[in-house]
């Protein structure tokens, strides 16, 4: 039986001022770092996601923007001999969602870092994590987590073994569910599998500060993400004194959400009463070169659409609407 | 605000609700024989939600219960975005393809047009493929041992614990498509968004209901 749940939501007048508001706040947020806001076109007619809803404009198949950062990509690809440095946008995407009762239609405010090959990831990486730190505030939002993690703590050991196509994807699958135990079984007959399994019980501990990290000296690949772990960990240290109050900062080390575009640091804002993250982001290297770009990139993206509904649901967790 | 455990109906809540007996987690005896739905907890602040088991998971994932205990064959039919935090060792089953005695492995694979009957479509399919097989799936909720004798199917795939309904039926296992058994289950958001509740709450809970 399908079910028709209202996948396109329709708001009305309270919800419609709260995006408004959020959206201009978090743009000026942006822009008063020096990121400049680009607004590109919400019709795709390049390869698309399964993920983008698509339709045909008369014999020409045709989609609606279901990423930012893609559709971003993309037109500066093609556009720009150099990397704009700092980008800002905000509206809607669609997507196809996984659960029935998520909507398709979400609004989304977000920023990305691009750099030359040759400039430093960290510095850019830095910048994100301390403007993600100053977004809760900007959304009137009293408590929430942040947490930092690294995508090559994971990547980096299963590219070693040549774990790769559905295995990798199944053992990702099983961290990702923080069930190391699916882990060894996904990995059943693989001379790493062991391994792997108890590299993947360390990294699904709970988020915590840097006993996580120090837990990794345990792992069989302690050499091999030893760069990984000490820059994750300065990371760390630098941005906890920088916190704002009302924001705990954690490391999640299973955080392999999105492990096929993301090539390194990951961050992802969580809320008591919400069922996903508020936002996400981090660093993505391999899309530019995809593209024919020498460049590397970084950005999150603040998911307003669920910030609505947890508003609805934990209003004690907002401060007044601006 | 309350916090809510789901736990499933049937054979796999009764071990739960067994094992949580004179734990800070035992349900409240008096609200089960009033046939409640919502039940208080030793623990004041915690109560326990009885769902049917395939119902359970999209309660967790929705946010409505904190945490869950549903087994390993559920959570894999329905895919939901769960965290997945221990696995329970209870209620442990195969999930094994059956056919009646005489029938090879061999066989099956040789026919043309091959008829599973189950209740576990998405394991069913995705052993298939790993087989390179194609088989069409015949979904059924229950007495799915009925499918073969009455030529429904030529084989079914189901949960096997001890074997004796199978051998009351005439049917033997061919092959082991995956090893089940309870499950304790977390909200992504939940979980994450709330450690300081829901860490110690889900140690205590894979403690107990573990011994």
């Amino acid at each position: 039986m399908t079910l028709r749940t209202p996948h396109f939501p329709d708001q009305l007048f309270d919800a419609t001022a709260q995006l408004r508001a959020w959206e201009s706040a978090l743009l000026n947020l942006l822009l008063d770092n020096a990121y400049r806001e680009v607004r590109p076109s919400l019709v795709l007619r390049e390869p698309m996601a399964q993920s983008a809803l698509r339709f045909f404009d008369q014999d020409e198949l045709v989609g609606l923007r279901w990423d930012y950062t893609e559709s971003l990509a993309r037109l500066f690809a093609s556009r720009f001999p150099e990397p704009p440095p700092r980008v800002a946008y905000a509206g809607p995407v669609f997507r196809k969602s996984s659960a029935p009762w998520e909507a398709v239609e979400r609004t989304e405010v977000g920023c990305e870092r691009i750099q030359e090959a040759h400039q430093d990831p960290d510095d850019a990486d830095q910048e994100l994590a301390l403007l993600l730190l100053a977004v809760p505030k900007t959304l009137g939002l009293k408590r929430c987590l942040l947490h930092l993690g690294d995508a090559a703590l994971w990547k980096g050991p299963l590219e070693a073994e040549k774990i790769e196509g559905p295995s990798a994807a199944a053992a990702t699958r099983a961290l990702h569910r923080r069930a190391p135990h699916r882990v060894k079984e996904a990995l059943e007959g693989h001379p790493a599998a062991d391994r792997i399994a108890t590299h993947a019980a360390l990294l699904a501990a709970e988020p915590d500060g840097l006993a996580g990290l120090t837990a990794l000296e345990g792992s069989p690949y302690t050499d091999l993400i030893a760069p990984q772990v000490q820059r994750l960990a300065e990371r760390f240290k630098a941005l906890l004194p920088l916190a704002p109050s009302g924001v705990e900062l954690r490391l999640d080390l299973a955080d392999v959400s999105g492990l096929d575009f993301y090539t390194g640091s990951t961050l992802r804002l969580w809320a008591e009463g919400a069922t996903a993250d508020l936002a996400a982001g981090g660093r993505y290297d391999g899309l530019y070169p995809e593209l024919g770009k020498p460049w590397r990139a970084a950005g999150f993206c603040v998911r307003l659409s669920t910030l609505l509904d947890l508003r609805s649901s934990r209003p004690g967790l907002f401060t007044e609407a601006p | 605000m309350t916090l809510l455990i789901a736990l499933p109906k049937g054979r796999l809540g009764d071990e739960a609700f067994a094992r949580l007996r004179g734990t800070p987690y035992e349900l409240d005896v008096a609200a089960l024989k009033g046939r409640a739905l919502q039940v208080p907890t030793a623990t004041p602040g915690v109560e326990a939600l009885l769902l049917k088991g395939a119902d359970l998971p999209r309660y967790v994932a929705g946010g409505v219960a904190a945490l869950g205990v549903v087994g390993s064959d559920t959570l894999d039919e329905e895919d939901a975005d769960l965290l997945e935090l221990a696995d329970l060792g209870f209620g442990a089953c195969r999930l094994s393809l059956c056919a009646k005695a005489g029938v090879s492995l061999d066989a099956l694979r040789a026919k043309a047009h091959l008829r599973l009957a189950t209740k576990f479509t998405a394991a069913t399919s995705a052993w298939l493929e790993s087989q390179d097989l194609a088989a069409e799936l015949v979904p059924l909720q229950s007495s799915v041992e009925l499918a073969p004798l009455l030529g429904l199917a030529d084989a079914i795939v189901d949960l096997v614990q001890t074997g004796t309904t199978l051998q009351a039926h005439g049917l033997v296992e061919l092959a082991v498509l995956a090893r089940t058994s309870a499950r304790l289950v977390a909200g992504r958001g939940a979980y994450l968004g709330d450690p300081a509740r829901l860490g110690p709450l889900s140690r205590a809970l894979t403690d107990a209901l573990r011994a």
